[in-house]
């Protein structure tokens, strides 16, 4: 309800006052009520008195008039003697004579005669009747409803015969007149009681005093025994009024003086204390709202601007707050802004960090690819992005060190930012730069490449040290279908891997040298539901034994004919197997396969050697081994494995062992592109091998080169020394093979023997050498 | 001993049936003793057919404003006195139904005479000073006499057998001011009663203006 603090605070002191205010309006009205009824209470208390005084001075007026009259002598011998007329006639003179509105006789026998000769009703002739000497017989009587005031006086002759009454009417205006002696308006009325609980005032005279309210009240009071003012409420409104006792006639017949006087004339005389009260309360209370509502706004307006300017903050705005206060919210205000201004430095350091590579400072990757957007498919050319990359950098970094290298990289970044301001720069990786630029085309993105190795190509002067700079370049265009901007710059950085790869100083991306990543993957999920669906196949090259001249042995290759691609070469999905690492599965199928057609070449009546490639990788996959020795238990057939080089064996230790078990099994091993890459001298050393496969690097040019045909030679016999077999790859020319022969090689493998065949093939291959066709040196 | 002489005298008159003496205490409400009561004793077979007479004086005299005494028995067709011994002179009255009569102003040492030949009840008063009253008792029977300061009355030689005692007093609350009261008197000898008679205060007599 009160979600906000300014009205929360504001109600909450409002509520505060205000209940103060009540309680001391209260206490007030309080105090000046009870003064008031005890004020009106004397005068209403005073007004009794003298109502009483004036009453006895009245009854004592009429008693003497009585009393002359009972001690009349002709009076009395009048009643002696039951002289009617005569008592009737004397009361009615001094009735006249007193003013009084009733007189009565009445005998010893309870006999009432009214001097009018109007009846007497019958409750009334029994009060009157109930005189009796030994009562001062004066006082209220009631007749016919109406109160009377009344006195009697025994008639004495000398003995009493009776009693003379006088009665005065209480009416309204006697009642008036008496109530015109007080000093206050009041009320006067006299209740008598017309039976038990129940009192009344005369007929016509009820003036909103409910009978029973009245009867009540009038019972009430008389139990206390004390005469005091109360509150007595009435339809006209409240009134104070105090009830005396009144003497009666007659025990039997009470009746009471009741004085009320109306509660608002008693409160009229601090009516304007009381409203000057409520309105000073009220003004106060109007002051205390708006100086609450002040002082709330003052505490809350702040807290506002700050939570606006959290608000800010958040939307990483600029957030500052003013600090106008030296209080509690000031200064949180101003660790507001120092965590803000702190919060922005630290978003800052973020961003830029994000942005840029912290060694050099320089823009990084993901800067280029964001700045490169905005320049995609410029109206005045391609967008072209450029990957400079340092040649030989981990050696360049082993020996000036890390420090330095990353100072080469931004020294070229800082030559590449002085020579083309306006093109965004980044480090792509930990030796290469790259450029982003506007090419009007391919030609001129590549002239530009090509001037860009030339500018940048200077000697460096790093500290004390001068380094000369080799660079690579790979180029890579926006397309006609780039769909994403960003991946130009991963086609520049894969450019400049094929340069390298072709050890040139720029390229261009060839997408058809390098298939899309993304689509890289997919490839692999293809190739395991491919060998599932029997997609693959395997080619067979046959390999020559010189010595026998017979084919001995078949290597067993790979082939994936895909339904959407056609056939996929091995190079395409090979290397991605063994980075993913489901070489192991894709040779488990090759393995079990060339099983399988080992078994049918051998049921045509062939028996020949079939050589698996082995990854490198491989040997350390101790669940591999497991499963190929497996399978190649009860096979009829030999096996070789050639181990490849393409990948670092990673745990030799392992390897070797796993060499061993196979070599235990009776699988052969082979040193597969002996020569190249990382196939050494090294692993002579290590491997307990059984085959050496000359590179056909080494092989191709035998012919031609002396320098070649030295190597191959004293290869092979390094390789007989050490009691290995050795075969030649890529023998395509009848003078390499007799050449080959001539050096001693053992074996001979290439395009002159044969293509590698599909199986179908190589039966009819084998069929027609073994009908008589004769390879020969 | 008066009294005791008239007994003997009595005793020695009526030989033949041995007359007794009634003895009479009244008291009021509270105890205390009421004089002024007027006892009467009626016999069963009535009194004596010759007149009698009471030994005391009828006489109602007017002294220092008062009448004395304040109540008076005599027998029916006594002529009572009211001699004026006052310096003011005085108006007798009485409205009484037994005998109403007045009597002018007469003055000091004069006496005014009235004969009362009814039985009842004669309330007097003055007309000239209302705290003057006096009630003079008329009763048929010889057994009657009214109580002394002790609030005691003895009756002497009242023939023995049933009779009706009667105690009269004017601020007795009863009927006609009369307690009525059947006895049987035994021979000879002393009978005595205690009577309660519930006595009403006077009436006040205002003189404060």
């Amino acid at each position: 309800m009160f979600s906000r603090l300014r009205t929360r605070l504001t109600v909450l002191y409002a509520a505060l006052f205000g209940a103060s205010l009540l309680l001391l309006s209260a206490a007030l009205y309080g105090v000046i009520t009870g003064h008031a009824v005890r004020e009106v209470g004397d005068q209403l208390t005073a007004s009794a008195t003298v109502f009483n005084r004036i009453w006895a001075m009245r009854s004592q007026q009429m008693q003497e008039g009585a009393d002359l009259l009972s001690r009349d002598f002709g009076f009395r011998e009048a009643v002696a003697s039951k002289d009617a007329a005569t008592i009737r006639s004397a009361l009615d003179n001094l009735a006249g004579r007193l003013g009084a509105d009733r007189a009565f006789i009445v005998g010893m026998d309870g006999q009432v005669a009214s001097a009018d000769g109007k009846p007497v009703s019958r409750t009334a002739a029994k009060v009157l009747g109930q005189l009796d000497q030994d009562q001062d017989a004066s006082g209220v009587f009631t007749l016919d409803g109406a109160p009377y005031q009344a006195i009697s006086a025994p008639i004495l002759s000398p003995t009493l015969t009776g009693w003379v009454v006088f009665a005065n009417k209480l009416d309204r205006s006697e009642m008036g007149s008496l109530e015109r002696l007080s000093s206050i308006p009041l009320r006067a009325q006299v209740a008598y009681q017309a039976a038990p609980g129940s009192w009344r005032v005369p007929v016509g005279e009820s003036e909103g005093v409910d009978a029973g309210k009245l009867s009540a009240f009038v019972d009430t009071e008389l139990a206390t025994g004390k005469v005091r003012a109360r509150h007595l409420a009435t339809a006209a409104g409240a009134s104070i009024a105090l009830v005396t006792p009144l003497k009666t006639l007659s025990t039997s017949a009470p009746a009471v003086l009741v004085l009320r006087y109306p509660m608002s004339l008693a409160l009229e005389p601090y009516r304007v204390l009381l409203e000057a009260a409520a309105g000073v309360g009220l003004l106060g209370f109007a002051f205390l709202l708006a100086g609450s509502w002040a002082l709330a706004r003052s505490v809350t307006r702040p807290i506002t601007a700050l939570a606006d300017a959290v608000g800010r903050l958040q939307r990483g705005e600029s957030a500052e707050v003013e600090v106008n206060t030296r209080d509690e919210i000031g200064h949180l205000a101003s660790s507001f802004n120092a965590m803000a201004s702190e919060i922005r430095a630290r978003e800052a350091k973020i961003t830029h960090l994000a942005m840029h590579d912290p060694e050099t400072d320089l823009p990084n990757r993901r800067s280029l690819e964001e700045r490169i957007v905005p320049m995609a498919d410029a109206a005045e050319g391609r967008l072209a992005v450029v990957a400079l990359g340092v040649d030989r950098f981990a050696h360049v970094r082993g020996a000036i060190g890390f420090a330095l290298a990353a100072a080469l990289i931004g020294e070229i970044g800082d030559r590449l930012r002085l020579l083309h301001p306006a093109y965004p720069l980044a480090r792509l990786s930990t030796d290469v730069v790259g450029l982003a630029f506007i090419a009007k085309d391919a030609q001129s993105a590549q002239r530009m490449a090509v001037r860009l190795l030339a500018e940048l190509e200077a000697p460096l002067s790093l500290g004390d040290n001068t380094i000369d700079v080799s660079l690579t370049v790979g180029l890579a265009l926006q397309g006609e279908h780039d769909d994403v901007v960003a991946s130009i710059v991963e086609r520049a950085t894969i450019a400049l891997d094929q340069a390298r790869a072709a050890r040139l100083k720029t390229t261009v991306f060839d997408a058809g040298l390098y298939g899309d990543p993304a689509s890289n993957l997919s490839l692999m999920s293809e190739m395991l539901a491919g060998l599932d669906q029997g997609q693959m196949l395997l080619h067979h090259q046959p390999k020559l034994d010189l010595r026998a001249g017979k084919v001995t042995g078949v290597e067993v290759l790979i082939r994936w004919r895909h339904p959407g691609r056609g056939l996929i070469v091995p190079d395409r999905f090979i290397p991605m197997a063994e980075e993913t690492g489901h070489i192991g599965a894709l040779t488990e199928w090759v393995l079990a396969r060339a099983l399988e057609e080992q078994a049918l070449i051998r049921h045509h009546g062939h028996d020949l050697t079939m050589s698996v490639n082995l990854s490198g990788r491989l040997l350390g996959d101790a669940g591999f081994a497991a499963v190929a020795l497996e399978m190649m238990r009860g096979a009829p057939g030999k096996l070789v494995f050639e181990i490849t080089e393409t990948a670092v064996i990673d745990n030799p230790a392992i390897a070797l062992k796993t060499i061993d078990r196979f070599k235990a099994a009776g699988i052969g091993i082979s040193i597969d592109d002996y020569g190249t890459g990382l196939s050494s001298l090294a692993y002579l050393k290590q491997i307990q091998a059984d085959e050496l496969k000359i590179d056909k690097a080494f092989v191709l040019k035998i012919d031609e080169s002396h320098r070649d045909a030295l190597l191959v030679r004293s290869t092979v016999d390094l390789a007989h020394s050490l009691g290995l077999t050795v075969t030649a790859e890529g023998v395509e020319t009848a003078t390499a093979l007799s050449l080959l022969a001539g050096m001693g090689c053992d074996v001979a493998q290439g395009y002159l023997i044969a293509r590698p065949m599909p199986l179908k093939e190589l039966l009819m291959f084998l069929g027609e050498e073994g009908a008589g066709r004769r390879l020969s040196a | 001993m008066r009294n005791l002489l008239f007994a003997v005298l009595v005793a020695l008159v009526a030989p033949c049936a041995r007359a007794a003496d009634l003895q009479v205490q009244v008291h009021d409400a509270k105890g205390r003793p009421v004089r002024d009561a007027v006892v009467t004793y009626y016999p069963q077979g009535g009194g004596p057919s010759e007149p009698f007479r009471f030994e005391w004086p009828y006489r109602m005299a007017q002294q220092n404003l008062q009448f004395d005494p304040f109540v008076l028995v005599v027998p029916a067709g006594a002529t009572v006195a009211f001699p004026n011994r006052d310096t003011v002179r005085h108006q007798v009255y009485s409205f009484s139904p037994a005998h109403p009569f007045e009597l002018k102003l007469y003055g000091r040492d004069e006496t005014r005479t009235v004969k009362f030949d009814r039985v009842g009840v004669i309330a007097l008063g003055c007309n000239i000073h209302d705290s003057m009253v006096a009630f003079i008792k008329v009763v048929d029977t010889p057994f009657a006499a009214k109580t002394d300061a002790q609030g005691q009355v003895l009756l002497h030689g009242a023939p023995p057998g049933a009779g009706t005692l009667r105690i009269w007093h004017p601020y007795l609350k009863a009927r006609g001011n009369e307690l009525s009261e059947e006895v049987s008197l035994p021979q000879g000898g002393v009978f005595r009663r205690a009577e309660t008679a519930d006595i009403r205060s006077p009436p006040v007599r205002r003189n404060a203006y």
